[in-house]
C-alpha cells in the first residue's frame, strides 16, 4: 500500500480494491456474475414483452397484494441484516445473531407467501407451460425465491456461527452476507413492478 | 480491516422511505394512468429504491472507484443487450 492510499484508506475512503477485505472484493465479483444472470433473463423478458404485444390481459391474473406484502417482508429483512452488521461491527453479539435470525425467519415468510401465490395461480390452470409470459414469470420469481432460500440457509448457518464463542473470526461473513441479502431485495425491488405493476 | 460507518437511525429512516415509496408505487398502479407515465413513474420509484439500498445498505459510497466499474459494467452489458436487439423486435 502507497502512503496515499495509506493516508486515504485512513480517511475511510479506500482508493484501490488492495486497500478493502478479500472476501469483499469476492463477493462484488461474485455480485457482478448475478447481475449478468438476472440482466439476462430480465433483458429478455422486456423483449419478448414488446415482441408479444405487453401480455397485459395475462398479467391481471397475478396477485399484487401478496406480491406488495413480499416486498415490504424483504425491504424490513434487509433492515434487519444491516442492523446485524452494524451490530457485528460493534462487537456485539447477541444483538448480531438475534437480527441474522429475525432476517432468516423473514426470508422463511417471504417464500411461503410465494408458495401460497404459486399454489393459487396452479389451481387457476396457469404453470410454467401455460405460456411464454407464465414461463417467464415462474423461471424468473423461481431463480430469486432459489436465490431466497440460499441466503436463508446461509443466514442461519451464519447465525448459528456467530452464538459460538469464537464468533469474532466469522465477524466480516456477516457484511458478506448481508451484501447477498441486499442484492436478492433490489433484484425484487426491479422484478416487482415488472412483474405485477407495469 | 475497514468497517463501515454505520448509523442504526439512519437505517430506520431508510427502511421508512423504502415503504413509503412502496405505497407510493402502489398509489401510482391503482391511478390507471396512461401506460407511458404509469411506467416511468414505476420504473424511477424503483430505481430510487434500489439507489437507497445500494447507497445506504450496501454502504456503495466512498468505494475505491474499480468497484463501480465492476458492478457497472455487467449492468451496462445487459442494457445494451435489450437495446440493440430492441430494433429487430419493436420494427420487424
Amino acid at each position: 500500500m502507497t502512503a496515499t492510499s495509506q493516508s486515504h484508506a485512513a480517511a475511510g475512503h479506500p482508493r484501490t480494491l488492495s486497500e478493502l477485505p478479500i472476501g469483499r472484493v469476492g463477493m462484488w465479483w461474485f455480485l457482478a456474475s448475478e447481475i449478468m444472470v438476472f440482466g439476462g433473463l430480465l433483458g429478455a423478458y422486456i423483449l419478448s414483452r414488446i415482441a408479444h404485444g405487453g401480455w397485459t390481459e395475462e398479467m391481471t391474473h397475478l396477485n399484487s397484494t401478496i406480491a406488495a406484502i413480499n416486498t415490504l417482508v424483504l425491504v424490513t429483512s434487509s433492515l434487519a441484516i444491516v442492523q446485524a452488521h452494524a451490530a457485528a461491527d460493534a462487537g456485539d453479539q447477541k444483538r448480531t445473531q438475534r437480527y441474522l435470525f429475525i432476517t432468516a425467519a423473514l426470508g422463511l415468510v417471504f417464500l411461503c407467501n410465494k408458495a401460497y401465490e404459486y399454489s393459487i395461480e396452479i389451481h387457476h390452470g396457469f404453470t410454467p407451460a401455460t405460456s411464454t409470459f407464465w414461463s417467464y414469470y415462474y423461471g424468473m420469481t423461481g431463480l430469486h425465491g432459489i436465490h431466497v432460500f440460499a441466503g436463508i440457509v446461509w443466514i442461519f448457518a451464519l447465525a448459528v456461527a456467530v452464538g459460538r464463542p469464537s464468533w469474532h473470526a466469522i465477524r466480516q461473513r456477516v457484511e458478506y452476507a448481508g451484501l447477498y441479502w441486499h442484492f436478492v431485495d433490489v433484484v425484487w425491488i426491479f422484478l416487482f413492478p415488472l412483474l405485477y405493476l407495469s | 480491516m475497514t468497517h463501515a460507518h454505520h448509523n442504526t437511525r439512519l437505517y430506520v429512516w431508510i427502511w421508512g422511505a423504502l415503504v413509503a415509496l412502496l405505497v407510493l408505487g402502489m398509489f401510482v398502479f391503482e391511478l390507471h394512468l396512461s401506460k407511458t407515465t404509469a411506467l416511468v413513474l414505476i420504473f424511477s420509484i424503483a430505481a430510487v429504491k434500489a439507489f437507497l439500498v445500494l447507497r445506504n445498505f450496501m454502504h456503495l459510497q466512498g468505494v475505491p472507484p474499480v468497484l463501480y466499474a465492476i458492478v457497472g459494467i455487467p449492468l451496462l452489458l445487459a442494457i445494451a443487450m435489450v437495446l440493440t436487439l430492441m430494433p429487430d423486435i419493436a420494427f420487424r
